[in-house]
């Protein structure tokens, strides 16, 4: 998003493909690093089923969502899940 | 398929939906609903919410890419970057106490939350904003 002149809409594009070698790197370290695996591949599947549908249907809303109220929506829930970590880890 | 695995169904075509549209991280609304809704500890949270980013990142990526959303150059240069912290970052994460991670995350979230008040403020300056 703070690359110069990118839109709103590239930048997240953008996020998206730039996530995939991130995590695929990542995934092998929490698996193995620790003395048991770090990572729940039968619930990783699940939230998969439901994710790759609700990623499809934001990447083609984009352009009807009323991007503003749903930011803010989402910005108060974050903040308040963010405080929750910070005070009762 | 047990209830957990509904819910755990609903919870990812939330976090999916949050993803592809306003294009945040998967991970935040995944890890939250793991370690408060089905009690997982952080490192494991985190762990399986990168695994199910890559194939849900794929869909909503491939859905930009047709859609002539993504500029390639830019994201193969921020992926390579983001590879080499997110070695480093895991390699961190697996070693240090649960609650420190939590608040880590916490930060994270609350950072997260300043941007998408900012890019709120943004929209709200400009509602004609192109696109």
């Amino acid at each position: 998003m703070l690359w110069g002149g990118l839109q709103q809409r590239q930048a997240n594009a953008n996020s998206l493909i730039a996530i995939i070698p991130i995590a695929i790197a990542a995934v092998p370290i929490y698996y193995y690093r620790h003395g048991q695996p770090q990572v729940d591949f039968h619930f990783a599947l699940f939230l998969v089923l439901g994710a790759v549908v609700g990623a499809y249907l934001g990447a083609r809303s984009l352009k009807y969502i009323p991007d503003r109220q749903l930011k803010l929506g989402v910005a108060v829930l974050i903040l308040v899940l963010g405080v929750k970590y910070v005070v009762l880890p | 398929m047990s209830w957990a695995d509904v819910v755990t169904v609903l919870a990812g075509f939330v976090g999916g939906l949050l993803s592809g549209s306003l294009g945040i991280g998967g991970g935040q609304a995944f890890i939250p609903i793991m370690t408060i809704g089905f009690r997982f500890p952080q490192s494991l949270a985190q762990g399986t919410s990168l695994a199910a980013i890559v194939p849900t990142a794929l869909a909503g990526g491939l859905t930009h890419l047709r859609e002539g959303n993504v500029v390639l150059r830019a994201a193969l240069w921020m992926g390579g970057g983001g590879v080499v912290g997110a070695v480093l970052g895991a390699l961190l994460a697996v070693e240090i106490p649960g609650s420190i991670l939590s608040r880590l995350f916490g930060v994270f979230l609350i950072f997260n939350a300043w941007r998408l008040f900012a890019a709120a403020r943004r929209d709200g300056a400009a509602p004609h904003k192109a696109g």
